[in-house]
């Protein structure tokens, strides 16, 4: 309280002239509670359905549901946050929770669980991975993991047989180089360039036995790695296997920028959870699958994630309440019909046997992907420390200069193991 | 300001023509009451809205605001960090100047001329107005993002029509040698606003001039020379500093066709764009503040330097 | 005195189009039209995309959209939670304030710039250039906690307030060229008649002024039509969104998103603002027989 004051007489300088400073905004409703998430429409028919729900069996509980697209959503919850005005329940992405709770932004939820929350029939991995510094500030929404989206009338057409589990980085390269070759589409490609991936790295890096980041947040691989990292995609580059870097640019890393919707390319790197979103946009019959293996024994590439959380916000007035609405949202066999699989797989496991015979294909296939890895998953990762999104963007740059021949693959690697340690020291 | 020249015409003839017998407070009123009363809708805005956050924004620029956390004063260390450790402020820098250098002239020379043209009598005056308003509609809409990628990808438009010449062009706007140059002609693609403010500053020029410059015989280009164009400076001068300035803060043209990264490589890397990714992406709205601060003084800088050129060239009627 | 000068208003200028013969009228004409069919492309790229099946936006490049369907209309105005009548209305209602308010009060801070003689001038002038120059990023915390604190977020009262106050200094600026630009001898002649500061505002400045009151206005509101970053900050009630609010809704770039929605309702959301661009730039033609005649 007493930081919000000293605060508030800076901000408001000259200004506090004007402002009548003591009248917050009065609610009507004994109970109020603002839930505030990125995504489509869709997701919000389903959001608000649930959100009525709730209403009804919770007399005196008024629900006010915001949406907004995923680059819009960061700056309105980081202001409203900074003016203290948060909504009680948060959509949070794996990324961001660390930087949030780390500044004491979020309610730890440790105390409402076994009583208010009852996640006991969730997989303990995923409730770990709403865990920052020990304590518990987000319930997965649902399970999710990396994946490659694969044009299959693509690799039909050019006679290949689609990649399986076991398939390895050597072959999938072959395969790109093939598609390229076969040529039956113009200025198309067999893979994307996936060097700027992180996610995909990470994978990869994992079956190595390495990682990205150590628990006590430093970078938890060297320049060697990184450089052979850069040299596999050099050689997929010259060899045609992969997209050219110019178009490798167009993507932002989203569904409708990625060189498989553009038509570019048979291959992109992606999230199983946007499976449903990239069939959308693209005419093609698409599939999912796991990442390439660097060699035919490697194992715990991927892992299960949390695709999103709620949260509830340190600011709220009634922490209960927000953690009753979560454990509603996540466990409520009528909410869970209206919800399906469009946030990912979800995390308990009633509601995955419930949702089972009713899913549609796509999300069938969502859900046999991501419960059927296997061997080919490993453990959740420490949460990633504060400056990872910044390391994500260095990585970026690097791959596009190493792409552009602005540097080569040695060069690359050490660039990036520089600039990864120095924003990670900066925190 | 040099520009706001005074000249004691207007009040003080107005005030001796007054009863004699006038207080002094009267008389300050008389001189200065005016002015005050016009301004008092800005002032109250200013001190009222704008001053407090302002100031807040210079405070927290030196501390290590992290948009939760109370901030902590840490002194001068972001200013410091700027100036010795910070390669991505350079980078920004860079390629602010090299979007101020290219874009402003072309907006502002693109759009003279057009504005010359139109005013000219041309048949079809308002259908032409309109159709070269068009882009400037469109503001910094989501659809700018897909309608550029549809001109200047590798299979865009501009592609198409190069390869009619034989010419196999680049993905122009995501080559880190090219991207800059897509923003800038999306920039003078939206000349619609500097070419309305030349065509009312045209509409202000007197034609009785032009009347007598003809029957004097001077030729067109002369006339343009000689009379259209010294009556014009004040808006030229007002065009050239508005737009110089929107050039150094530009963000939402980045934003949107990079998505917000500034890529490839900080290609488009834009000042503001910087700025943004440190305040709302890294948490260091202590930092983004001093990056504002630094931008505001170059800025003022430059804008400065224009009042002070502009005695030398802008032609004020009073 | 303003009547008498009304009075002695000739006709429309002749303009001289005399010496341009028939080839350099040609010319002329080939590169407006030319130039048109650049300006022109990428919204009729726009409006076929907003007809065009949802998979075939990004994978095509031609113009001609494979089938014609105009679905997308249908489901971008009726497809949010809110209808896009409301937003609308809602951008209409923030536009014509806008308008207004910027047009007043920038106009009087923009007189007393111009013309009138008080201590302290030339400092508030350089203050006002100053507040165009600070990068909006950083004063929007405090300014959000002011308005939280004033009661005023999920309001218009943001986003139209600080225009009545003149916030925007651009126009300001630009209007002070204009006022510049008309002659002192209307002022003093007002002055002898013992007109106040007052009347020659309301009665010279005015009137005398159209062109760059017309500009004003029309950039008012257009800028503001387009405006997204305030009511992203300060709208956050989807009842109360404005168009760009709602374009946006249908951009996840997370997920699903609804491009046909988006180019339909952009093109729809165009309509308004060329109309008002259309009806305000006859003022600017008007401001011919108004202006043209002075001295």
């Amino acid at each position: 309280m007493t930081h919000r004051i000293s605060r508030r007489n800076v901000l408001a300088g000259g200004a506090a002239l004007l402002s009548m400073s003591a009248l917050g905004p009065a609610f009507a409703q004994e109970a109020r509670l603002r839930v505030l998430w990125w995504g489509s429409q869709a997701r919000a028919d389903r959001t608000n359905k649930v959100n009525q729900l709730f209403q009804e069996q919770n007399a005196g509980v008024a629900i006010n549901g915001e949406f907004l697209g995923w680059s819009d959503y960061w700056p309105r919850l980081a202001t409203q946050v900074a003016g203290r005005n948060a909504p009680d329940i948060i959509q949070m992405d794996y990324r961001y929770i660390v930087e949030y709770a780390r500044r004491g932004a979020l309610a730890p939820l440790d105390d409402y669980l076994g009583s208010v929350l009852k996640v006991e029939d969730f997989d303990q991995v995923q409730i770990k991975g709403g865990s920052v510094e020990g304590k518990l500030y987000g319930i997965s929404l649902g399970a999710n993991s990396a994946a490659m989206m694969v044009n299959a009338a693509a690799f039909e057409e050019a006679g290949i047989e689609l990649p399986t589990p076991s398939t390895t980085w050597e072959e999938m390269a072959r395969m790109g180089a093939e598609i390229t070759k076969a040529g039956k589409r113009k200025g198309f490609y067999g893979l994307s360039d996936g060097s700027a991936v992180e996610p995909l790295l990470e994978n990869w890096l994992r079956q190595r036995g390495k990682a990205l980041f150590t628990a006590d947040g430093k970078i938890a691989y060297d320049a060697n790695d990184a450089a052979e990292w850069f040299a596999m995609w050099q050689k997929m580059r010259e060899d045609k296997a992969c997209v050219p870097p110019d178009i490798q640019a167009l993507d932002q890393y989203n569904v409708e920028t990625s060189p498989l919707s553009l038509g570019k390319a048979a291959a992109s790197f992606a999230h199983s959870n946007q499976f449903v979103a990239y069939q959308g946009i693209n005419k093609d019959k698409l599939a999912l699958r796991s990442h390439p293996l660097i060699d035919k024994e490697a194992k715990g590439g991927h892992y299960r994630k949390p695709s999103m959380f709620f949260s509830v916000s340190a600011q709220t007035k009634d922490p209960e309440l927000g953690a009753k609405y979560v454990n509603f949202f996540v466990k409520d066999p009528k909410a869970a019909d209206i919800l399906g699989v469009e946030r990912g797989v979800p995390e308990s496991a009633a509601v995955r046997e419930q949702l089972a015979s009713t899913l549609d294909e796509l999300g069938r296939a969502m859900l046999d992907y991501v419960s059927g890895l296997g061997a080919l998953a490993g453990d959740l990762p420490p949460p990633p420390p504060s400056g990872a999104g910044e390391a994500e963007f260095a990585l970026r740059n690097v791959a596009e200069q190493v792409g552009f021949g602005q540097l080569d693959a040695k060069q690359g690697g050490e660039t990036l193991v520089n600039e990864v340690s120095q924003i990670l020291a900066r925190g | 300001m040099a520009a706001v020249q005074d000249t004691a015409v207007a009040v003080g003839t107005g005030a001796s023509s007054r009863p004699a017998a006038q207080s002094r407070l009267a008389r300050i009123w008389a001189s200065h009451g005016a002015g005050y009363m016009f301004l008092l809708p800005w002032l109250i805005g200013f001190f009222g809205l704008t001053l407090g956050p302002a100031i807040a924004s210079l405070y927290l620029s030196f501390t290590n605001f992290d948009l939760i956390r109370a901030p902590e004063w840490i002194g001068t260390a972001n200013y410091a960090r700027i100036a010795t450790a910070d390669p991505k402020f350079a980078a920004a820098v860079k390629v602010t100047f090299l979007y101020v250098v290219l874009s402003v002239p072309f907006k502002l020379a693109f759009a003279l001329l057009v504005a010359i043209l139109l005013d000219r009598g041309v048949r079809g005056l308002t259908v032409y107005r309109a159709i070269f308003y068009l882009p400037s509609l469109l503001g910094g809409s989501v659809a700018i993002a897909v309608l550029w990628r549809q001109l200047f990808a590798g299979d865009g438009l501009i592609n198409s029509l190069l390869a009619q010449f034989g010419i196999e062009g680049p993905s122009w706007i995501s080559h880190p040698d090219y991207s800059i140059w897509t923003l800038v002609v999306l920039s003078v693609w939206q000349f619609g606003s500097p070419m309305i403010i030349f065509l009312a500053g045209l509409r202000q020029v007197p034609t009785d001039m032009y009347e007598a410059a003809s029957l004097d015989g001077a030729s067109k280009f002369r006339q343009f020379y000689k009379i259209t164009l010294p009556l014009l400076t004040p808006v030229i001068f007002f065009n050239a500093v508005v737009q110089t300035i929107d050039a150094f803060k530009a963000f939402t043209p980045a934003f949107i066709i990079s998505g917000g990264t500034g890529g490839p490589i900080n290609s488009t890397l834009f000042y503001t764009l910087y700025l943004y990714q440190e305040a709302f992406g890294n948490f260091r709205m202590g930092y983004a503040s001093a990056l504002a601060w630094i931008l505001v003084l170059i800025i003022g800088l430059f804008t400065a330097f224009s009042f002070l050129t502009s005695r030398y060239w802008v032609h004020y009627d009073d | 005195m303003t009547d008498a000068t009304m009075s002695s208003v000739t006709a429309p200028p002749p303009v001289p189009t005399g010496r341009r013969g028939p080839v350099g009228s040609v010319l002329v004409h080939a590169a407006l039209i030319a130039a048109s069919i650049a300006m022109v492309y990428p919204l009729l790229w726009m409006i076929s995309a907003s007809v065009r099946p949802e998979d075939e936006i990004f994978a095509s490049t031609s113009l001609w959209p494979s089938s014609v369907d105009f679905s997308s209309y249908v489901r971008g105005w009726f497809g949010l939670d809110v209808s896009f009548g409301r937003f609308f209305w809602n951008s209409l209602v923030i536009a014509v304030l806008t308008v207004v308010g910027n047009v007043v009060a920038c106009s009087l801070a923009a007189y007393a710039f111009a013309r009138l003689r008080f201590a302290g001038r030339k400092f508030w002038f350089a203050i006002m250039l100053g507040t165009m120059m600070i990068p909006y990023h950083v004063t929007l915390i405090p300014q959000y906690v002011l308005f939280l604190d004033l009661g005023w977020v999920n309001t218009f009262l943001p986003l139209v307030v600080p225009k009545f106050l003149a916030s925007d200094a651009f126009f300001i600026f630009l209007m002070v060229q204009f006022f510049r630009g008309i002659p002192r001898e209307l002022d003093e002649a007002a002055m002898m008649d013992g007109c106040g500061a007052w009347r020659i505002y309301w009665k010279i400045m005015l009137p005398l002024s159209l062109p760059v009151l017309a500009t004003a206005a029309i950039f008012s509101f257009i800028w503001t039509w387009d405006d997204f970053f305030g009511p992203l900050i300060y709208l956050n009630d989807m009842n109360s969104y404005t168009i760009q609010l709602g374009l946006r809704t249908f951009v996840d770039s997370s997920s699903t998103s609804d491009w046909g929605g988006l180019f339909a309702m952009s093109t729809l959301s165009l309509v308004p603002v060329f109309f008002f661009f259309l009806f305000f730039q006859r003022l600017l033609i008007e401001g011919i027989a108004t202006t043209g005649m002075k001295r």
